[in-house]
């Protein structure tokens, strides 16, 4: 049985007039178990492979080795099946056309998989959406399934749907399943993937060569399976007359998860969190409080994590106003760092889009402040990143110049990395 | 839901999520919130907050005031900082005697404040039942009294270890300092850094009490008491109650009284603000000159520590001596009420206890 813990990093102490507490609540579960064996029901499995005739032999290759890796990963006991897309979605396994669209896994699927997936062939377009449909399609087509992943893999853009049919597509499957999505090559868009990843709490991340598919695949079905925890709900209240500015995931990744709540009573708002393995997450949450007298104390926030009606742990989130500076005029660390490192990933976004668009000016300076915060906040992966892409002149006042020829991988590498943040030193 | 005991240990609530209190009775040893918010009429969580508006709910341990006789009367109070009160206070008196201690939770260990309360009542209940009857040789009489100072440490400091959790990894911990006023003589102890001061009317005010504390150290290794106090280890304790108590061994003092005064009895969120005798009752006196009562007294030295930050959990107790009449040798003067008070008694060892205190003083 899954042991949640939360701890609330905050300074409690509000200015004569101040409204808005900030505090980061630690999130951490322990004893998770093994998907779909902690008896709360059994999980489900899709490997998606983009077979469009973008992929190179040596790409598709590669995809075909990660995908066995990955099958041979999976959990016995787990239902599971192979998606092949390209501008249509193709059910490589199980070969069914009605029925059940999943099997559980064993030795025999397991080899008959494998054969399936050694017989993918490069051909055809790309149509993403409609791949997320038919994964939908299958979970639901298996009522037993309390916890829902899946693995995209893509190369390309994705030419043979509009931004609306992809966005209808994506909206459909949110709180469905969650899904994990890479892109090989540099002929994917970032933002496209990252909009898939995040509206389905997963990951997104550029795989620089076809050679370490196989290890990454192997790799995410394994944390898939380390996910004893199918499903859990970040849940908060806040006092009447309150109102909730924003909460956001900000740790391990950024994810804002301010637009994704829905309402469990009148002051209290459920927000998706998926499937918990043994692992810890922040969360950034600021309320705004109507303003009380100095010497009042009250909750700000009850921060809990649910499976269902159940709570599992809560995090209390206070207010007490003074009038002693000393104490409402710190900051707490865990606040500043993380409110550091959101807008970081801000700022990287931002300035690769304004480059994107030959925007010079705005892409030196978003970028100049993502150098900044980078090492204020001790984020050297983003710094080392961020230095293939622009020169640093002064790291402490975020003077840079954008590099000229850039490698598109480079890019695409600080991209999609930043919304991965470190947590605080010391 | 188990992980609210952490914020609400202990507490048993009927299934309406009442909570009441016998009238006259003390408050509990654990935190207890009203059922209804005081702000908005909505529920108080068990987690002590309104569910609807977030008004935290004052439990029955942030304030109370006790005064068990008129010439007696303590108030303690959680401060402005702190989240709990894990000070304490036990008072019981009546015209000729009485007892009052003051505990001081360590806000690091675990159930501080449940272990603090029980150890004030358990102290109170050793040095108001045991009354050594009879005068004996004023040596002998003292080394009774002495006596009866450490058991009441060795008390409190069970009802600490009884309070504490076996698995806890940061067993509760406490200071202790009490005084007994009886026939002519102010008896006090302490452990830690909770103070007793005697304020004369007539004569030089002194800290009748002993910190053990770094600051305490570094004094007697020769550093001004202001610099002593003012350092970052000042409040590190030496000696303190609980399971991991290194030294039991209490400061005691024997008083005579010679001259009507006032008796302090506080923790440090009070004597932080003003430690040197001399300068605590020039505060004294600025509370007297607004209001003369014990009861008035404490209340005020309690808002004064609040208006200085109130940093801390606060407590004060304060009786008034007066002499020779209220004092005076209780024992032969009034024989009828010895008696009462050993009935009241139902703590059998004490008796016995009592009974031995009389077969040391043979001279009676």
């Amino acid at each position: 049985m899954a042991v949640f813990t939360s701890l609330v990093y905050q300074n409690e102490f509000l200015a004569d007039g101040n409204t808005d507490v900030n505090a980061i609540v630690r999130i951490e579960c322990s004893e998770a178990g093994t998907a779909g064996q902690t008896g709360v029901g059994d999980v489900g499995e899709i490997i998606i492979v983009d077979t469009s005739a973008s992929m190179s032999l040596v790409n598709m290759q590669a995809a075909k080795d990660a995908a066995m890796v990955a099958v041979d990963t999976i959990v016995d006991g787990t239902f599971f099946g192979v998606i092949a897309g390209n501008h249509r979605p193709y059910l490589a396994f199980p070969r069914v056309t009605s029925g059940p669209g999943l099997v559980r896994m064993d030795p025999n699927n397991r080899q008959l998989a494998k054969r399936a997936i050694a017989a993918f062939r490069a051909d055809g377009g790309t149509a993403i959406g409609s791949w997320l449909l038919l994964a939908r399609a299958l979970f639901r087509s298996i009522p037993s399934l309390a916890g829902k992943h899946v693995i995209l893999l893509t190369d390309g853009e994705n030419h043979n749907e509009s931004v609306p049919q992809l966005d209808n597509a994506i909206r459909q499957c949110l709180g469905e399943f969650q899904a994990d999505c890479r892109g090989i090559g540099v002929q994917w868009q970032v933002a496209e993937i990252r909009k898939i990843a995040q509206a389905l709490l997963g990951t997104v991340d550029a795989i620089p060569s076809p050679r370490e598919l196989p290890g990454v695949f192997q790799e995410l079905i394994a944390r898939s399976m380390a996910r004893g925890v199918p499903d859990a709900q970040l849940r908060m209240w806040v006092p009447q007359g309150a109102q909730t500015v924003f909460v956001r995931q900000v740790s391990p990744t950024v994810e804002d998860l301010t637009h994704r709540g829905s309402g469990v009573d009148a002051l209290t708002t459920s927000y998706p969190t998926g499937a918990w393995g043994d692992e810890s997450r922040d969360y950034h949450i600021c309320v705004r409080l109507p303003a009380r007298a100095l010497g009042t104390e009250q909750l700000a926030a009850r921060v809990q994590l649910a499976t269902g009606t159940a709570i599992l742990t809560q995090g209390l989130v206070k207010a007490k106003w003074s009038a002693d500076p000393s104490l409402t005029a710190q900051i707490s660390p865990e606040v500043a760092h993380y409110t550091g490192q959101t807008e970081l990933a801000s700022a990287i976004q931002e300035g690769l889009a304004a480059r994107a668009q030959g925007d010079a000016v705005t892409a030196t300076q978003k970028l100049g402040r993502a150098v900044q915060l980078a090492a204020e906040t001790g984020n050297a992966e983003a710094t080392a990143r961020l230095g293939r892409v622009v020169e640093v002149t002064d790291a402490a006042t975020g003077t840079v110049r954008l590099k000229k020829n850039i490698d598109k991988a480079d890019e695409m590498a600080l991209d999609t990395a930043s919304t991965k943040t470190t947590r605080i030193r010391g | 839901m188990s992980f609210f005991k952490r914020y609400n240990p202990g507490v048993e609530w009927s299934d309406e999520g009442e909570v009441t209190l016998p009238i006259g009775s003390e408050p509990p040893l654990f935190e207890v919130y009203p059922s209804l918010c005081v702000s908005c009429l909505g529920e108080v969580g068990i987690d002590g907050y309104c569910v609807q508006c977030g008004q935290k709910a004052k439990s029955l341990r942030d304030h109370y005031e006790q005064s068990p006789t008129s010439w007696m009367a303590g108030v303690c109070d959680i401060g402005l900082i702190h989240v709990r009160n894990e000070d304490a206070l036990a008072l019981q008196g009546d015209e000729k005697r009485g007892v009052m201690v003051v505990c001081d939770g360590v806000t690091t260990s675990d159930n501080s404040d449940v272990a603090s309360m029980a150890a004030a009542r358990a102290a109170r209940e050793v040095l108001w039942t045991t009354n050594p009857k009879g005068t004996g040789t004023p040596s002998s009489r003292a080394a009774v009294i002495e006596a009866t100072l450490v058991r009441a440490v060795e008390a409190a400091n069970q009802a600490v270890v009884g309070h504490t959790d076996p698995d806890s990894m940061s067993p509760a911990a406490s200071t202790i300092a009490f005084a007994v006023i009886d026939a002519k003589m102010i008896a006090c102890a302490n452990l830690g850094d909770s103070r007793v001061y005697w304020l004369p009317d007539d004569g030089e005010p002194i800290c009748a009490s002993r910190d053990h504390s770094l600051a305490q150290d570094g004094i007697d290794a020769g550093a001004k008491r202001a610099e002593a106090e003012a350092s970052s280890f000042a409040h590190t304790i030496t000696k303190w109650l609980g399971r991991d108590a290194v030294d039991l061994d209490p400061y005691t003092n024997l008083i005579a009284i010679e001259t009507p005064g006032w008796l302090i009895v506080c923790s440090d969120g009070l004597w932080n603000y003003v430690s040197e005798a001399v300068d605590f009752a020039q505060l004294v006196q600025t509370c007297l000159a607004e209001d003369s009562t014990p009861a008035g007294l404490a209340t005020r030295l309690v808002n004064w520590a609040n208006e200085q930050g109130g940093h801390d959990n606060i407590t004060a107790a304060c009786a008034r001596i007066e002499v020779p009449d209220q004092l005076e040798l209780p024992a032969e003067a009034d024989p009828e009420a010895e008696t009462e008070r050993e009935i009241q008694s139902d703590n059998a060892d004490s008796l016995v206890e009592t009974d031995s205190f009389e077969t040391t003083t043979p001279n009676e």
